[in-house]
């Protein structure tokens, strides 16, 4: 078959310049560069044939075209420096991805979607690390990219270029005393976990297997749930809030040491009145944190239900006994962590400048 | 993953890039103290020993251009239509400038390889 390129090599050129003009952003300064580049190959052209002696045929001008590079790469090579980020964002981007898919997305999952999901399926673990899976991994490419569209409009506008042209080195950080600054993970970890405390304590009322198993089918909660139900979720709330404060200002080093003994205290009055509010009974019948529930009340096993919840009663209140005390050995132990450091920061602030730098 | 000696070639070769960068705007700003078009000066470089090819040396005349140091100008030689460049009167003045800035360098260069 005898192509046109075959009967004119010059051809060639032409839809060499075509392959290239196909790459090349489409602007006035593409015409340009491509009737420069086919210059520049004319020419070579010329100058080989001058030293041959004979016109080109098509291996040779394909030659030429071969060490020029493919049409694409010559392209990217004459095209403007093109990129979505740019190298001035693109830490900050790399961070930021790392923060939202690593330290938010993951977390959020794992502690609220993951058991939310637990419950609206009954329990079922199987469909539920699956179908949460799935979610997690489509969250994960949504929140991605939106990530990048933020940072490709950042890029755009310049917005980080005209900050960084307005920063001031007085409104750099102050100097982080280490020894105190608590770990990112710690924090991270607490965070996850409170989370999920949180979503588990709201989840309870409408699905007690949660925490009464299979059991929650004959059992059902006491008058103590229900008086320091709202409480403990304030406090679990607050704890959280906490933990949110301590990731979002790890500057303030002394927060951690003096919310801890705070949030100790705050435990250790709901526990005592959990304790105090159990020793009461209702109607001569002592059943504190759990009931046998109405539905089997009539039933021939009640007498074997109520065993049962005598038992876990007694463990409730045991539980609480050991909470308490272990609260308070935590609180004693907070209040040294604390003195000590307000005595280190005493010693610090007395101490001469000249020392304090070095 | 690379090996040692292919990583020893990349690392050369991303530093000879980084130091031929510089090279090459005081090499073409040089050379169009006379009037050329890309591909003459493409071989007078060359034949001095310094090959560029197309996709560098014309994104590089483009932004010298735009920064003023080049005035460029389509004009018709031997029936083809060719851009001819030359150096502008702030491009001379900067090329005077580049040329102490490397002859110091150079010289800096040649005192600490003598020392070392």
């Amino acid at each position: 078959m005898t192509t046109s390129s075959s009967r004119n090599p010059l051809e060639l050129v032409d839809r060499y310049l075509q392959a290239v003009r196909f790459w090349l952003p489409k602007t006035r300064r593409q015409e340009d560069l491509l009737a420069e580049l086919g210059e520049d190959l004319r020419s070579q052209i010329e100058d080989k044939e001058t030293e041959l002696g004979h016109a080109l045929g098509k291996d040779e001008i394909s030659e030429i075209l071969k060490r020029c590079g493919a049409p694409m790469v010559v392209a990217s090579r004459l095209g403007p420096r093109r990129h979505l980020i740019g190298p001035t964002l693109y830490p900050i981007y790399e961070f930021v991805l790392k923060m939202v898919l690593l330290w938010i997305l993951v977390p959020v999952f794992i502690f609220i979607v993951g058991p939310a999901t637990l419950a609206s399926t009954n329990g079922d673990w199987g469909n539920t690390v699956l179908v949460t899976l799935g979610n997690l991994w489509s969250g994960a490419f949504v929140a991605a990219g939106v990530v990048t569209l933020v940072f490709a409009i950042l890029e755009r506008t310049h917005a980080i270029a005209d900050i960084a042209c307005k920063w001031d080195p007085s409104s750099l950080p102050p100097l982080e005393k280490r020894e105190r600054k608590t770990s990112m993970f710690q924090t991270i970890c607490e965070l996850g976990f409170n989370v999920f405390g949180l979503v588990w304590l709201l989840l309870l009322p409408q699905h007690p297997f949660l925490i009464l198993g299979p059991a929650a089918a004959v059992l059902k909660f006491g008058p103590i749930w229900h008086i320091f139900y709202v409480p403990t979720v304030l406090l679990a709330a607050a704890v959280i809030l906490r933990s949110a404060i301590i990731l979002g200002r790890p500057r303030w080093t002394s927060f951690p040491l003096w919310s801890q003994l705070v949030q100790a205290l705050l435990t250790l009055i709901l526990v005592h009145y959990m304790i105090e509010a159990a020793g009461h009974t209702v109607q001569g019948n002592w059943h504190p944190f759990v009931m046998v529930a109405d539905s089997v009340r009539s039933s021939e096993q009640y007498a074997r239900f109520s065993k049962i919840v005598a038992i876990v009663n007694v463990a409730g209140l045991i539980t609480l006994v050991c909470t308490w005390i272990g609260v308070c050995i935590g609180g004693a132990v907070h209040t040294w962590e604390l003195l000590k450091y307000i005595r280190k920061q005493r010693s610090v602030s007395e101490r001469p400048a000249s020392l304090q730098a070095q | 993953m690379p090996n040692g000696s292919q990583a020893t070639t990349e690392v050369f070769e991303n530093l000879k890039l980084e130091l031929r960068r510089g090279c090459l705007a005081l090499a073409v700003l040089t050379q169009l103290r006379t009037e050329r078009y890309g591909y003459t000066l493409r071989k007078a470089l060359a034949d001095d020993g310094l090959e560029i090819d197309e996709g560098t040396l014309y994104p590089l005349l483009r932004r010298l251009e735009s920064q003023g140091l080049l005035v460029s100008q389509w004009r018709e030689e031997d029936k083809r239509n060719k851009r001819f460049y030359r150096l502008s009167p702030v491009g001379e003045q900067i090329l005077e400038q580049l040329l102490g800035e490397w002859q110091r360098i150079n010289t800096s260069l040649s005192k600490i390889l003598q020392e070392a």
